[in-house]
């Protein structure tokens, strides 16, 4: 993986291994799929869609009435538009994307996503804060995961390297 | 996502308009996911806040287990507040009095 600034755009352009870009397709599709599922039916929901106050049960449900389907929608959409710049249909070898701000803003967000999801599968979001969230991975699909969730950190970070949250488009 | 980089306008708590009403207060809370520089990034992005306040910010998040990152009128603050949520921060609005 290759990140570099797109100075015309003011975004970023992302050069991936075909291995890469299969992966991410593979995640953002399965990202749409959760977050199509009904309130608190999966605990990376309630990470996703987080109470808008603390001690008001009610407060909260009115907000999330209010928001959670705008959100839910953005969020979706952040996802799909990865999953469709990822998804290839031959095997070149690279997969070469170039995005600008509000693409780059997208990406940003679904990575976020993606990693907090990641993080209530493999415990990392326990309810007790753990004082070393990477103990060794208790199942193969852990560690698969905790690995991916590293990946896409790093795929992240890279972005932040080049993109200036000061280029209003 | 085209909405989320607008700049809104962040109330000071010094407003006319929230000298006569309680001001509400937007709260971001640390959390072990979001990496230190997506956080100040976020917050240089939607606040408009200059990158050391964004740094000094992020950074009172991480070390204090939470941060007000704005003050103003209870409709405004749940706006800023769905906005994290949309960034994928914890986020919570309440009273300044509470």
């Amino acid at each position: 993986m290759i990140v570099s600034a797109a100075q015309a755009l003011g975004g970023v352009r992302i050069v991936l291994e075909s291995e890469e870009a299969m992966l991410l397709a593979e995640f953002a599709g399965q990202v749409v799929t959760v977050l199509e599922q009904d309130a608190h039916t999966d605990p990376a929901l309630d990470r996703l869609f987080p109470d808008a106050y603390v001690d008001d049960d009610a407060a909260s449900d009115d907000f999330r009435r209010y928001t959670r389907e705008d959100l839910a929608q953005s969020k979706r959409d952040a996802a799909a538009a990865v999953r469709d710049a990822t998804s290839t249909e031959e095997d070149r070898g690279i997969v070469d994307i170039e995005l600008d701000q509000a693409a780059s803003w997208g990406w940003l967000t679904f990575l976020t996503d993606l990693r907090l999801i990641l993080a209530e599968r493999t415990g990392i979001l326990a309810d007790e804060p753990d004082d070393d969230p990477v103990t060794e991975p208790i199942t193969e699909r852990d560690g698969y995961m905790r690995a991916a969730y590293e990946w896409v950190g790093f795929v992240q970070g890279s972005m932040l390297e080049v993109l200036d949250p000061t280029n209003e488009r | 996502m085209a909405q989320t980089i607008e700049r809104p306008d962040v109330r000071e708590a010094t407003d006319e308009a929230s000298v006569t009403a309680v001001p509400w207060v937007t709260i971001v809370w640390d959390d072990p996911v979001n990496l230190m520089t997506y956080v100040a990034y976020v917050f240089r992005s939607y606040f408009g806040f200059p990158k050391h306040r964004a740094e000094q910010l992020m950074l009172r998040v991480h070390n204090e287990g939470r941060a007000v990152v704005a003050t103003g009128d209870r409709e405004t603050m749940e706006r800023h507040v769905a906005a994290m949520h949309g960034y994928g921060l914890q986020a919570t609005l309440r009273r300044a009095d509470e």
